[in-house]
């Protein structure tokens, strides 16, 4: 897919949260910063099958940040996992879509998670898993940036190079916002120098350019037998303006036309 | 005799090529798997919560992890990962408390008392709860939880409770009681190693012309109802003993059946009584202390508190 489809991709997924941002509540700040990686994940990277979804020779996607899930479905239903018009029953009773990445409900999740520093772990032992078994199925975990002041991320990230998992990438969506400004609240830099020290290959890359982007993850791994680590530098909220560094928000009719007109989507 | 821990997840691990360990610092139980199979032993440090996330992971990729770490740690430090990667999750992943089960390391102190790991096992949904009283009842254990879907967690034990009894007359199945004295004076309900005091007990009231029933839980969850409830029809007294807090372990789970079904029969809860245990001394000590001993459940069934 050329960059035009995958921009393209991008912004129906970011299309997909505002529609759901108007329908319940939802974490519209750390879904919109990671559109376009998921775009180029879900469009050019990841080796999937939306017909079966438990498919063995899958690559895993664990979204670590689960709060962020209204993202990751609408990728998922824009991929083929589910049809689009369920996104808008996101948070109904007995919808497939929960308010957090949930595994039991949604085709083409592979983990529940929704409290933090879960995602990691998770990543390692699949990851471990794989390697057990010789396969080439590549484990890709998504992180929050303020997530990283969850201490079994690094307790994963110090496994993770110490059993050699060269088929293990971790993104950190770097928005720089939690509750409040990260550096404020919990300073995180150097945060690749952190990754570093434990042992990962790191790359930094402009979460927004797509192109960008697909270089990195065309360059996987990083580091021969070392796990990867690709720091995405993002903007929470990014795609509407009014929606920036905001970590919720809940559209009404006139916000969601206005929200929408600014990806250049009808409502 | 019973097989260990090592030899017995060795035989699973022959048997079924999902079934692999994972150690957070107890890299000795995985040697006979190590050597076998050393792809699928895997140690992580001292780590609880990576060892649970990893153990779920394994899970994703269909394999069979058993998780092992020491008993207070495995249980309290990571609870929230078991819950929600493993209960939620709703994971292949059996939990091991590896050493260190309810006041066994006595004297080390409250950090490592696992005083609460029945109960919170036994709040997650879904979570399979056992706590064996020796080697054949752990060996049985581990055969029994591998062979269903879903997350488990149990407390590893060696020794023998039955000494005079052939391990091939024993009977183990997940989730029913064992009937080990029969008499009608009360019914003494246990779980884990402390069954012997229940027996030194019952042989005590027995030559006293009291015998009692006993009763022995070496499943908390799913509980056998049914022979509670046998209990409470047949025996005027039930008494629970367990070197656990006697809240949400064994006692309390016998007090829900009870009321649920209005037995109104007396129930006396032998165990830690929502405090800490004592921090030095033996571990037959801090037991006795603690009226987690046969002497107490003698004392019990004669109307004595």
């Amino acid at each position: 897919m050329n960059l035009s489809d995958l921009r393209d991709k991008a912004r129906r997924i970011r299309a997909g949260v505002l529609r759901i941002a108007a329908m319940s509540d939802c974490h519209t700040g750390g879904s919109l910063s990671i559109a376009d990686l998921l775009a180029a994940l879900y469009f050019h990277w990841l080796r999937v099958d939306p017909h079966n979804p438990g498919w063995e020779g899958r690559d895993y996607f664990v979204l670590s940040k689960g709060h962020c899930v209204p993202a990751l479905d609408a990728a998922l239903a824009l991929r083929g996992f589910f049809p689009e018009e369920l996104l808008t029953t996101h948070l109904e009773l007995d919808s497939i879509l929960s308010g957090h990445a949930c595994a039991r409900l949604t085709p083409g999740i592979d983990a529940s998670t929704g409290s933090l520093g879960h995602g990691l772990p998770l990543g390692v032992g699949i990851a471990l898993g794989v390697k057990m078994d010789a396969a080439p199925n590549r484990v890709v975990v998504m992180l929050g940036d303020g997530e990283l002041q969850e201490g079994s991320n690094w307790e994963a990230a110090m496994a993770a190079s110490h059993h050699k998992l060269g088929q293990l990438v971790a993104i950190v969506d770097r928005n720089k916002y939690q509750t409040g400004r990260t550096e404020e609240m919990m300073a995180l830099e150097p945060l690749a120098d952190k990754w570093r020290a434990f042992g990962w290959a790191v790359r930094d890359v402009d979460g927004h350019d797509l192109g960008e982007i697909v270089a990195a993850l065309d360059a996987l791994p990083f580091g021969p037998g070392r796990p990867s680590c690709l720091i995405a530098d993002t903007v929470k909220g990014k795609g509407v303006s009014f929606l920036e560094t905001h970590h919720m928000y809940r559209l009404n009719a006139d916000s969601l036309v206005a929200a929408l007109a600014e990806l250049g989507e009808g409502a | 005799m019973a097989k260990g821990f090592g030899d017995v997840i060795l035989e699973l691990s022959e048997q079924d090529p999902r079934v692999c360990g994972v150690s957070c610092d107890c890299w000795g139980f995985l040697q006979p798997l190590a050597q076998r199979f050393p792809e699928r032993a895997i140690e992580i440090g001292i780590a609880e919560q990576n060892l649970i996330g990893i153990g779920a992971g394994l899970a994703v990729r269909g394999k069979i992890p058993f998780v092992i770490g020491m008993n207070p740690f495995v249980t309290m430090r990571c609870f929230e990962q078991i819950r929600t990667d493993l209960g939620y999750g709703a994971r292949n992943v059996k939990v091991v408390g590896g050493y260190g089960y309810g006041l066994m390391y006595a004297g080390w102190g409250c950090t490592h008392h696992a005083m609460e790991e029945a109960a919170l096992m036994r709040l997650i949904p879904g979570m399979t709860v056992v706590m064996p009283a020796d080697g054949f009842e752990t060996e049985q254990t581990m055969r029994a939880i591998a062979a269903i879907d879903g997350p488990a967690y149990f407390a590893n034990q060696g020794g023998n409770l039955l000494p005079d009894q052939p391990e091939e007359q024993r009977e183990f199945t997940l989730g029913k009681a064992v009937r080990l004295r029969e008499g009608g004076a009360a019914t003494v309900l246990s779980t884990g190693p402390i069954a012997a005091e229940a027996l030194r007990a019952a042989d005590e009231l027995a030559a006293a012309g009291k015998p009692v029933r006993v009763l022995h839980v070496h499943t908390l969850k799913p509980l056998d109802a049914e022979a509670v409830l046998s209990a409470a029809r047949e025996t005027p007294l039930l008494v629970t003993l367990e070197e656990h807090t006697v809240i949400g372990g064994l006692g309390g789970a016998v007090a829900e059946v009870l009321a649920e079904h209005g037995c109104g029969v007396p129930l006396r809860r032998l165990g830690v009584q929502d405090v800490f245990a004592v921090m030095s001394g033996s571990h037959a000590d801090v037991k006795r202390r603690h009226g987690i001993s046969a002497e107490a459940v003698v004392a019990a069934v004669n109307g004595e508190r």
